[in-house]
């Protein structure tokens, strides 16, 4: 019960960022891949710098003990990307 | 305390600041719930429950939804419901929320004001994507952020190949006016 009022105030807060990033827009997606507008870039490099550091962190003051680390599928992870851009650029989300 | 009002009605907040907020989240979630942050696994888990519904066999069957995503009301279903929550009250409180079925101007600028061709480029998009992000194990969140944060390679890839395929798409879509 906990973890699921967790589940949903972890995603209030996840849905909030991206609405106040402008991240559902149309334009604010597309135009990462057309250079005219980075706020994209800048949310996710910014999100990935604090939480490594965080993430680190933690686990070297003993607070996170089990980490799981995404398997690699080199071939997988990359065509996957490739199919994912695509629709990306497609749609806008 | 006026000031914080203000901030919450505030329609755009930094990228950067809004970012650093959800690794924040992010890392909360590794810490706290032994989950990880992600968005497109949720329509697999509830499109592998409709699918269950019509044809059992087929999922039964199915290897993807046997052992990568199980059908369900997953944790990270309850996530995603969340998030509808704070995307609407952010929207509600700065008093930026409409129903328009164009609703970006820029889309009308280059592709015209038809909500047809709106609509069907988002639905095969986001099927595109989906499928995507099912090959590669995640999506912007699942994998870039939840993988990036880990210092997983499967991240980076991932991020280099969305990218690529990203800029020249937008450069076919927009031709002349890229």
């Amino acid at each position: 019960m906990l973890d699921y009022l967790l589940a949903l105030i972890f995603g209030f807060c996840f849905g909030w960022l991206l609405q106040k990033a402008g991240l559902t827009k149309y334009s604010k997606i597309v135009n990462v891949f057309r250079f005219t507008d980075l706020a994209v870039l800048k949310f996710m490099m910014s999100a990935l710098v604090v939480g490594m550091i965080g993430l680190y962190g933690l686990q070297a003051l003993g607070v996170i003990t089990l980490m799981k680390i995404t398997p690699t599928y080199v071939v997988g992870n990359l065509v996957g990307g490739l199919i994912f851009g695509v629709g990306m650029a497609l749609a806008g989300f | 305390m006026n000031a914080i009002i203000r901030a919450l009605r505030k329609e755009e907040w930094s990228p950067i600041w809004s970012g650093a907020g959800l690794g924040i989240v992010a890392v909360l979630i590794v810490a706290l719930s032994h989950q990880a942050i992600g968005a497109s696994g949720s329509f697999e888990n509830i499109g592998g429950l409709i699918l269950k519904a019509v044809a059992p066999d087929l999922v039964e069957k199915n290897l993807y939804f046997k052992f990568v995503m199980p059908p369900g009301i997953t944790w990270q279903v309850i996530l995603l419901v969340g998030a509808f929550f704070g995307a609407f009250a952010a929207s509600k409180l700065s008093d930026t929320f409409k129903l328009d079925p164009v609703p970006d101007p820029q889309w009308k600028r280059v592709f015209g004001p038809s909500r047809w061709k709106r609509w069907v480029a988002a639905f095969v998009g986001g099927i595109i994507l989906e499928y995507g992000a099912g090959i590669a194990g995640g999506c912007t969140s699942g994998l870039a952020i939840a993988g990036g944060i880990a210092l997983a390679p499967a991240a980076f890839i991932f991020i280099a190949g969305m990218f690529v395929s990203g800029i020249v798409t937008a450069m076919i879509l927009y031709g002349s006016k890229f």
